[in-house]
């Protein structure tokens, strides 16, 4: 008995090993479906069908360089972009500077990039509540996407002398002799090291070390007659220890990639899928690889764990996933939706960019299915299915989608389709008959209940996984 | 047959449809019971000041001289504090809270806390809102959501708890069986009329698998949009309720209390007490807009004779620190005030005020334990056996007219 558990319990060495299509494993639609929707925000039929030919290695190359997606943006993303940024600043209502970042999710190359900016601003949570200042707020997140697969060393030192940032954690406050703690202890307790990895001291002796890190002119300023050059004991160790050396100080902690594997594993597993073992043996590589977030985010992706049964469809789908998801995976390009309504709806179903509810970030997992969020989710599905964000407002042609695919409009054969296309194959048992069921009996025509099928089907429980 | 949605269509008052109790899931039952059951019980109104209220700053110690050494800049004058006695008073722009002290509603328990205080926003938040000192310890329930546990016998409508905001679902509601529902405001509580029925199943299961947890969560979410739909035209109060999000949410409580929910307890917040810089003017309006929303609510429930079955608590997750910092603000402290507001309170100061001349490097020492606090609430208001949900044995205060 005792030699069955012992054979049963996961080896986490290999758990993290290379994922190789098997009898019970295969490389099947529901596999290539699970990649595109933790990676990124779900794919288009085409892109499914493209990855299920050419196998995992393909595929997942093709994530991780930022060549999955087929629907590029017609003129220079990168420009486009830009130019939309700016007004948005330029503007000064916080609505369009959501809708730029909602833009760039929809039409993207690199879905994966995007997902970690998002990552990051979950970690690194700044609110414009307090900052009042898009122009940061746009730098800040600018930086979040060009470093999102650094080193992760790399990335919270631009961080630390990220102005946003700064100005959040009342870092100009934090003078010689009057010490704010606020930068010290977040970055202990949310950036690096997690709470129960420090005392008291640390936080106000790290507090010192930071003294005279400020912002002049909206930069990262050090002020030498504010720094408090005093001995100090951190973390057990003595020394005079300044700001920069307090980051190395803590990057060499344990804790750290312990965090940061948790932190990857949160954003690219479901619920309870990595044990604890598991995680210790990701954060061992992390610290073998400079904390290379670029090296964990690949090891996770490739994964014979990533892959699992136990893993697909163990998810809350995120606001970004549900709604990105639904509109990328039906296609709707062209018009495409507005992403400032997008970015309403974002903030309905719970995330509000740029306005996370506390220095924590967004809970996720199950706090996304909050009453009103449901309730949400369910009217966004409507109003999508009636082409009600689109900015010419007409009535999606769900007949032309249905058969550009090849596929047919019947509402049994259309049900199966949405099925394949969003979640690789019907998710649970009669679920194909419940849809038909609910739509058919109260809509006439065949557009009205290709309508209501996609309702339906996005309102679904299953849908609000991923 | 009935078709669910013409179910939920259908008024919850309507008696005839529990007869068909055996085909819908048990917590539409309970709310079928409840809508027959006219013999309202009492309330609890939950108020977070979140981010660290600044305790003596709101209740203030004005004639002590180490409150004036340690306050160079923040400390509030005698001439403008609203005087409880020779030596406390309450902040100036407290005016409405004033009143209710005078009016006998409103109870300010002084130097609330903790033993090893924690100066952490979420660990000190969530040692308040599970009233453990390892908040995710015994499956991260919630004080409040232990107690409504203790009562699934009772017969509710929609959930056991609403919390109004857009925030996170307070961990203070979480419970192993009791429903706790989150609601940003009452107007995304309605369905698009164009969303087609669900065919979701009630599944009576009870394990925790992700899918029937969304399943449950969804039906219940159906629930009550169809609730909130029939509360549209709920009559509207004639109290003047002041312009500002809590006053919003307060006031959208009350409708909910008037439209006979149900649900024993409500949660909202308040935010933006983290007072590190320029601390003077922020704190002023929170406690303006706090002040006058808790009088206005209260008055409207007295408008309209509820006000006898509610109870107001207010509470914050720690102080701040006594000495204020060299930015015109203040750092995490420790213990704080604690408010109880509504016709069935022994109104002014009750405990010790904490002794500024006696402080824990730099902080205030806590002079009553919250779970006392906690403990009066649960077995004086709720009349819910406060030992199960506190784990442990703490003295109820003399708090309540009896």
């Amino acid at each position: 008995m005792e030699l069955t558990l012992q054979a049963k319990k996961p080896d986490s060495s290999t758990r993290w090993r290379e994922y190789r299509p098997t009898k019970k494993t295969p490389w099947n639609l529901r596999r290539v479906v699970h990649l595109h929707r933790r990676s990124g925000f779900a794919a288009t039929w085409t892109e499914l069908q493209r990855d299920l030919q050419e196998g995992p290695q393909a595929s997942i190359d093709r994530v991780l360089n930022g060549t999955t997606c087929e629907n590029s943006f017609p003129e220079d993303f990168e420009r486009m972009s830009a130019t939309i940024a700016e007004a948005a600043v330029r503007s000064n209502q916080p609505d369009r500077l959501k809708a730029w970042w909602l833009f760039r999710m929809l039409f993207t190359t690199d879905p994966l990039t995007e997902k970690l900016t998002l990552l990051w601003h979950n970690h690194f949570a700044t609110s414009n509540h307090k900052l009042e200042d898009l122009s940061l707020m746009r730098q800040q997140n600018d930086l979040f996407r060009s470093l999102a697969r650094a080193p992760f060393g790399k990335l919270l030192t631009a961080v630390l002398h990220d102005p946003a940032m700064l100005l959040w954690l009342d870092a100009p406050s934090n003078h010689k002799g009057h010490p704010n703690e606020n930068l010290a202890r977040e970055l202990m307790e949310l950036f690096t090291l997690g709470i129960g990895h420090y005392n008291e001291t640390d936080v106000k002796e790290a507090a010192r070390a930071l003294t005279g890190w400020t912002v002049i002119d909206d930069r990262f300023s050090f002020r030498a007659s504010q720094h408090d050059a005093g001995q100090k004991t951190i973390l057990n160790q003595r020394g005079a220890w300044n700001g920069e050396e307090l980051v190395e100080l803590l990057l060499d902690q344990r804790a750290t990639p312990q965090r940061l594997a948790w932190r990857l594993c949160q954003q690219f597993l479901g619920e309870g899928v990595a044990q604890q073992e598991d995680i210790s043996s990701l954060a061992d590589g992390l610290q073998t690889h400079d904390l290379d977030i670029d090296w964990g985010t690949e090891t996770i992706l490739r994964s014979e764990l990533f892959f699992a049964d136990q893993n697909i469809r163990q998810r809350v789908a995120g606001p970004a996933e549900f709604i990105i998801g639904a509109t990328r995976a039906l296609e709707l390009f062209d018009p495409p939706p507005q992403t400032i309504i997008l970015a309403d709806w974002m903030r309905q179903l719970g995330q509000d960019l740029f306005y996370p509810p506390n220095v924590g970030g967004w809970n996720g997992g199950r706090d996304w299915l909050r009453t009103s969020a449901l309730i949400s989710r369910a009217n966004f599905a409507t109003g999508l299915s009636r082409g009600q964000f689109s900015s010419n407002h007409q009535l999606p042609d769900w007949s032309r989608f249905t058969a550009k695919q090849g596929q047919s409009s019947i509402p049994e054969d259309f049900a199966a389709f949405l099925a394949d296309l969003l979640f690789g194959g019907e998710p649970s048992p009669g679920w194909i008959e419940g849809i038909v069921k609910g739509v058919s009996t109260k809509s006439h025509s065949r557009e009205v209940v290709l309508q209501q099928t996609i309702a339906a089907v996005l309102a679904s429980p299953e849908a609000q996984l991923n | 047959m009935l078709t669910r949605r013409q179910f939920l269509n259908t008024s919850f008052q309507s008696t005839s449809i529990l007869s068909l109790a055996s085909s819908i899931p048990c917590f539409l039952t309970r709310s079928l019971q409840a809508a027959e059951n006219k013999n309202h019980g009492r309330i609890l109104v939950v108020i977070e000041l979140s981010g660290g209220n600044d305790g003596l700053n709101t209740v203030v110690p004005f004639n002590d001289e180490n409150y004036q050494k340690h306050r160079n800049t923040l400390h509030i004058t005698k001439e403008k504090v609203l005087k409880l006695n020779s030596e406390i008073g309450l902040h100036p722009a407290m005016t409405g809270a004033a009143q209710l002290v005078e009016d006998g509603r409103l109870a300010i328990v002084q130097g609330v806390g903790y033993p090893n205080p924690n100066r952490s926003h979420f660990e000190s938040m969530g040692i308040w809102q599970s009233a453990q000192s390892n908040p995710k310890a015994h499956g991260g329930y919630g004080w409040l959501g232990r107690a409504l546990d203790q009562n699934s016998k009772q017969v509710h409508t929609f959930a056991d708890a609403i919390c109004l905001g857009n925030v996170d679902p307070p961990q203070a509601l979480r419970g192993r069986q009791s429903i706790q529902s989150t609601i940003r405001s009452l107007a995304e509580l309605q369905l698009d009329s164009h969303t087609p029925s669900s065919e979701t199943k009630p599944d009576e299961s009870t394990t925790d698998d992700l899918l029937q947890y969304v399943r449950r969560r969804s039906i219940d979410a159906r629930a009550t949009a169809a609730r909130i739909t029939k509360l549209k035209n709920a009559s509207i109060t004639k109290t003047r309720y002041p312009q500002n999000g809590l006053a919003n949410r307060l006031k959208g409580i009350a409708r909910l209390i008037r439209a006979d929910l149900e649900p024993r307890v409500y949660y909202t917040v308040q935010a933006g007490y983290d007072t590190h810089i320029n601390q003077e003017f922020d704190h002023y309006r929170r406690l303006s807009e706090f002040s006058g929303a808790l009088s206005a609510f209260l008055n409207d429930l007295r408008d309209s004779q509820l006000d006898d079955r509610v109870l107001v608590l207010v509470f914050s997750e720690f102080g701040r620190r006594v000495a204020e910092n060299d930015s015109q603000g203040t750092d995490h402290g420790t213990a704080g005030p604690v408010f109880l507001a509504g016709p069935s309170v022994k109104a002014g100061l009750h405990g010790a005020t904490p002794d500024l001349a006696d402080l824990v490097d730099g902080d205030l020492k806590m002079t009553i334990d919250f779970r006392r606090v906690y403990a009066t609430v649960l077995s004086k208001w709720l009349d819910i056996n406060p030992q199960t949900c506190l784990q442990g044995n703490f003295a109820a205060m003399d708090l309540m007219n009896s």
